[in-house]
């Protein structure tokens, strides 16, 4: 199946936003990765199973895209990831700590850490997305927690 | 709260500044955006559903309508002169300026001869559907008022077959990607009776 490329972006931007900014931790690279995620899925003439399907296609997409920023040169051009929070409305103030604490993650942790708390997805599928192994997003998972923990303390509830 | 409800709660305050836009742009440091919209050639569909004026051009023993086509995606007004067989198509496009193209054919009588083609066959002619094949990729499809997409609607032999309506109509259209189209109002047509030499 294919899913107008328009309905995708409608749905999904702010997804793939998300994402890619766990990842490269820049608003014009984020943006950048997924204008570039939502271009490949418009010219190429992949066939999907299910919208799910989609959705997890546009993440790894998204995702990589945001990786291949994150080193180069354009990155370090960016604008600096404290400014860009001091512009961000949040509904408590909170959550300005849980999203610096997030972002002060290593890289590795914060993807996995931001699907499965903001995408819900289970670690098989995280697994699945990010092309690791199972043992892998659990151990990543697990110290992203711990890590997190540390940091927010009691406003970070114990996980299982 | 449950960790989740707050780390969705915190994210959502992340939200792209600038919304994408399927158009073409320039990124910030000179790189080169990419282009999104495609850029249709030119297709022009003679629609008949929009035939809003008949006049009778009684002095050269022709027909005048004001009829409706596609130009760029878009429906157009226009003049067409069918006579003698013959039809010329004019209109306007959004400069102003006149663009005319037209046609015309004969049938064959039961005896060989010829004779020029009457205003219904002409008209028939032109309402048949047109296949447009975009700089993005897509295929397109229109018919009457409609305008269909049917990239996704080819099979493993790059063949896709629709069925379109016009009212009690029905008209049995068979599209091999790249390759032309056959119609038929009884079935399909099928893919190695037309178009097989293709290089």
């Amino acid at each position: 199946m294919r899913i107008p490329t328009e309905a995708l972006v409608e749905k999904y931007q702010s997804n793939l936003y998300a994402a890619a900014f766990s990842v490269c931790r820049s608003a014009e690279d984020a943006e950048d990765a997924v204008q570039d995620t939502f271009l490949k899925y418009h010219t190429m003439n992949k066939q999907f199973e299910s919208e799910q399907h989609v959705k997890a296609w546009l993440l790894r997409v998204a995702i990589n895209h945001a990786k291949n920023t994150a080193g180069s040169f354009w990155r370090r051009n960016a604008s600096p990831l404290e400014d860009y929070i001091e512009t961000l409305s949040f509904q408590a103030p909170e959550d300005r700590g849980l999203l610096e604490a997030v972002m002060a993650l290593p890289e590795k942790y914060r993807v996995v850490i931001h699907l499965f708390y903001y995408e819900d997805y289970s670690i098989r599928e995280i697994a699945g997305i990010l092309h690791l192994a199972e043992t892998a997003v659990k151990t990543r998972l697990s110290r992203g927690r711990k890590l997190l923990k540390i940091t927010l303390k009691e406003e970070w509830n114990d996980d299982e | 709260m449950t960790n989740k409800e707050k780390y969705k709660q915190a994210f959502s305050a992340l939200q792209p500044s600038h919304p994408i836009c399927l158009e073409e742009t320039t990124m910030k440091n000179t790189k080169t955006r990419i282009v999104l919209r495609p850029v249709a050639a030119v297709i022009c569909v003679i629609l008949l559903f929009g035939c809003a004026r008949v006049a009778y051009a009684a002095d050269v023993g022709g027909i005048r309508r004001t009829i409706q086509i596609w130009i760029h995606g878009d429906q157009t007004n226009a003049v067409m002169d069918i006579q003698n067989g013959h039809y010329t198509v004019s209109y306007e496009d959004a400069g102003g300026n006149t663009h005319e193209f037209g046609g015309g054919g004969v049938a064959f009588n039961p005896d060989g001869s010829e004779r020029s083609l009457t205003e219904e066959e002409i008209m028939e002619h032109l309402s048949q559907p047109e296949v447009e094949y975009r700089d993005d990729g897509t295929v397109w499809i229109y018919y009457m008022e409609q305008a269909m997409e049917i990239t996704d609607q080819f099979n493993e032999d790059s063949v896709c077959f629709l069925q379109l309506k016009d009212g009690d109509k029905t008209l049995y259209v068979t599209v091999k990607y790249g390759n032309g189209y056959a119609t038929s109002p009884n079935a399909f047509v099928q893919p190695w009776e037309f178009n097989t030499n293709a290089g």
